[in-house]
C-alpha cells in the first residue's frame, strides 16, 4: 500500500478535519479566547489526527502488505483465503469473511467437476473394455468362418480398436491421476508388441518394415509407449507415397545421458508450413486435408503423453521424401527407485 | 492331445475361442459356473490355463495367485485392461503370458503352442526324416551331411515340423516369424519358402515341401 494512496483515499477525512478544525477556530476567535491556548489545542487537535493516521496507516499497511506478499509467493493464488490472517480491523474482517466464504464456495463448485470428470473418465475405462468384448468376439468368429471378406472384416476391426484406444488414451492423458507405471521396458519388446499387433495392416500395404539397435532398456510404460508408436504407424499408413515401396525403419541409440528412439518413414512428408503445429489439439494440416481422413487428435495425444513420461517427442520431415520422429528418453536414476 | 481350460465370462468369446482351439487340435473345458473357481479349474487337470482378470466372482489375479499356490500349470492371462499395472502383477503373480484383448488368434495360438513346448518335459520332435534340427546352430544335420539353414528358414521348418502332415496356413508363418522379430513381407516369405525348399531338395527330399494352393504349405 502506497503512503500516498492512503492520502488519496482520505482525503474527504481531511477536508472534514480542516473544517472542524476552521469551525472551532473561528468559535474560539469569536469567544476571543487566549491565542496561546488556541495554539495549544491545534497541536493537540493536528497531533492527534496524525497518530490516528499513522495508526490507520500501519495497521492497514501491514495487512495489505502481508496480504500481497502470500499471494505473490503462493502457487495456486485461489487458495489464498486460506493465508489471511484475522486482521484488527472491522473493515479487514469484513474482508477477509467475503474471500473465504467466496474461496469455498469455488473449491465446492471444483469439487463437482473434479467428481464428474473423475466419473467420466471411470465409464470412458469401462466402456472401452467392455467394447473390447465384442471386437474380440468378432475377430474370433472371423478367423473361425474364414471367407474372401474375412481380410476386409479384419481391416475395419483394426480400426474399430484403434478409435477406442486413442479414447481411452485421450482420458488418460488428459487426466491429473498418475495411472501409468515406469520402469525398465525393453525397446524390443515393444517394438515386437505393436509390430505384431499392426501386423495385418503392415502386410496388407506391403510395408517393409525395419529395426535396427533396440536391444536397449528405456524408463518408460510399456503399454502408453505401444500406443505411441501405433498412432505413428497409422499415421504413416495413412500418408504412404504411391511412387515408392512403403518403408518404415525404427531404430535407437543410446548416449550416456538418454536414449534416443527414431522412427522414420518414406511417404509423403509434411510441409514445411505445418510442421509446427502437428501436435496441436485437432490439428489436420493439408495432409489431413487432401488425403486420408485425420481427426488431428492422434499426434496430440502423442505429445501429451510422451510429455506426462517425461520424453520428449521431435518431427523432422522433408516434403515427399520422409517424415521422422525422434523420441528421447533421458536417463533419471530417480525413477529407478520407484 | 493337449487339454485347454478357458475361464472366460463372455460367453460369445468363450464360445468362439473353445471353436478356435478345437480347430486348432486342442481339448478344451470351459469354466460357466463361477462359485469356487480355483477347485474347478485344478480338478480339470488341464494341461493350460486360459485366465481372464475380470471375472463376476473374483478378481483373475487373485484366481491366479491361489492356483500358483497349489499347481504349476502354465496360465496365460487375457484381458481387455490395458494397463501395465495388470501385465507386470499377473506375470510377478507367476503367469506365463500375457494377452491383451482383441487378440489376434493366430497368435494366441501360437502363444498357447509356445508356453506348451516350454514346459513339456519331453522335448518336441527335434528329428526328420532322420535328420536332427538343431535351431540353435541353424541346421539339419545327418550321419553325413549338414544344411544351413538361415534364422527366417528355421522358423518355417520349425512350424511346419510342429504340424508335420497338416497344412500351415502362409498366415501362421507370417506370424510365427513376426513373433520372432523377423519383420518380413509377403515376397520375403515366398522367397524364404522356395530357398527352404531347394535346400531340402538337394538334401535328397524332393517331395518334402507341398503347395497348397490358397490354402498354405504342408511338410510331408
Amino acid at each position: 500500500m502506497k503512503i500516498t494512496d492512503f492520502f488519496k483515499d482520505r482525503v474527504f477525512i481531511y477536508i472534514s478535519y480542516s473544517v472542524t478544525f476552521g469551525i472551532i477556530f473561528t468559535f474560539m476567535n469569536a469567544f476571543h479566547t487566549d491565542l496561546q491556548l488556541n495554539l495549544i489545542t491545534g497541536i493537540i487537535f493536528l497531533l492527534m489526527a496524525a497518530i490516528n493516521e499513522a495508526w490507520e496507516f500501519f495497521r492497514k499497511n501491514g495487512f495489505y502488505n502481508d496480504l500481497r506478499d502470500k499471494l505473490e509467493n503462493l502457487d495456486r493464488k485461489y487458495l489464498i483465503s486460506e493465508m489471511i490472517d484475522e486482521p484488527s480491523f472491522a473493515e479487514g474482517k469484513l474482508f477477509r469473511d467475503v474471500i473465504c466464504e467466496a474461496g469455498k464456495s469455488m473449491c465446492e463448485n471444483i469439487a463437482v467437476y473434479r467428481k464428474n470428470s473423475s466419473e467420466f473418465r471411470e465409464f470412458i475405462e469401462m466402456w472401452v473394455h467392455e467394447i473390447k468384448l465384442p471386437v474380440s468376439s468378432l475377430l474370433l468368429m472371423t478367423h473361425n468362418n474364414r471367407s474372401e471378406i474375412s481380410e476386409n472384416f479384419l481391416e475395419q476391426l483394426m480400426r474399430i480398436d484403434n478409435y477406442t484406444d486413442t479414447v481411452l488414451y485421450y482420458a488418460r492423458s488428459e487426466n491429473a491421476e498418475k495411472d501409468y507405471l515406469i520402469n525398465e521396458t525393453s525397446l524390443k519388446r515393444v517394438v515386437s508388441n505393436i509390430a505384431l499387433k499392426h501386423r495385418e495392416m503392415l502386410l496388407m500395404h506391403n510395408v517393409t518394415l525395419r529395426t535396427a539397435g533396440l536391444d536397449l532398456n528405456v524408463l518408460t510404460d510399456g503399454k502408453w509407449l505401444e500406443f505411441i508408436l501405433g498412432q505413428l504407424i497409422s499415421n504413416s499408413i495413412k500418408f504412404f507415397s504411391s511412387e515408392r515401396g512403403p518403408e518404415i525403419t525404427i531404430s535407437a541409440k543410446e548416449f550416456p545421458d538418454k536414449t534416443i528412439l527414431n522412427y522414420k518413414d518414406n511417404g509423403i512428408g509434411i510441409p514445411d508450413s505445418d510442421i509446427p503445429y502437428i501436435f496441436n489439439k485437432s490439428f489436420t494440416g493439408e495432409n489431413g486435408r487432401n488425403g486420408a481422413r485425420s481427426t488431428g487428435m492422434g499426434l496430440y495425444i502423442v505429445k501429451n503423453l510422451c510429455d506426462r513420461l517425461g520424453h520428449t517427442i521431435s518431427v523432422d520431415s522433408q516434403k515427399n521424401v520422409f517424415t521422422e520422429f525422434e523420441i528421447i528418453f533421458p536417463k533419471n536414476d530417480f525413477y529407478k527407485f520407484n | 492331445m493337449k487339454k485347454i481350460f478357458i475361464v472366460e465370462d463372455d460367453k460369445s468369446i468363450r464360445d468362439e475361442l473353445a471353436k478356435l482351439l478345437k480347430n486348432a487340435g486342442y481339448l478344451t473345458e470351459a469354466l460357466t459356473d463361477f462359485k469356487e473357481p480355483t477347485e474347478k479349474i485344478l480338478s480339470a487337470n488341464a494341461d493350460l490355463l486360459l485366465l481372464d482378470i475380470n471375472l463376476p466372482e473374483l478378481n483373475g489375479e487373485i484366481i491366479l495367485k491361489e492356483i500358483r499356490s497349489n499347481s504349476d500349470i502354465p496360465i496365460i492371462m487375457v484381458t481387455s485392461r490395458t494397463s501395465e499395472t495388470d501385465e507386470v502383477l499377473s506375470l510377478s503373480y507367476g503367469a506365463d503370458d500375457y494377452i491383451t484383448k482383441p487378440y489376434d488368434p493366430t497368435i494366441l495360438l501360437l502363444r498357447i503352442s509356445a508356453v506348451l513346448k516350454r514346459y513339456s518335459k519331453s522335448a518336441s520332435n527335434l528329428t526328420y526324416r532322420g535328420w536332427s534340427v538343431n535351431p540353435a546352430k541353424g541346421a539339419l544335420i545327418s550321419e553325413n551331411n549338414e544344411i544351413i539353414l538361415t534364422k527366417n528358414e528355421m522358423i518355417i521348418f520349425q512350424l511346419l515340423l510342429d504340424r508335420q502332415g497338416e497344412i500351415v496356413t502362409r498366415d501362421a508363418l507370417m506370424t510365427a516369424l513376426w513373433d520372432n522379430d523377423e519383420f518380413i513381407n509377403d515376397n520375403a516369405l515366398t522367397v524364404n519358402i522356395s530357398r527352404l525348399r531347394a535346400k531340402l531338395s538337394d538334401a535328397g527330399h524332393n517331395d518334402a515341401l507341398e503347395t497348397r494352393k490358397k490354402q498354405g504349405y504342408i511338410l510331408k
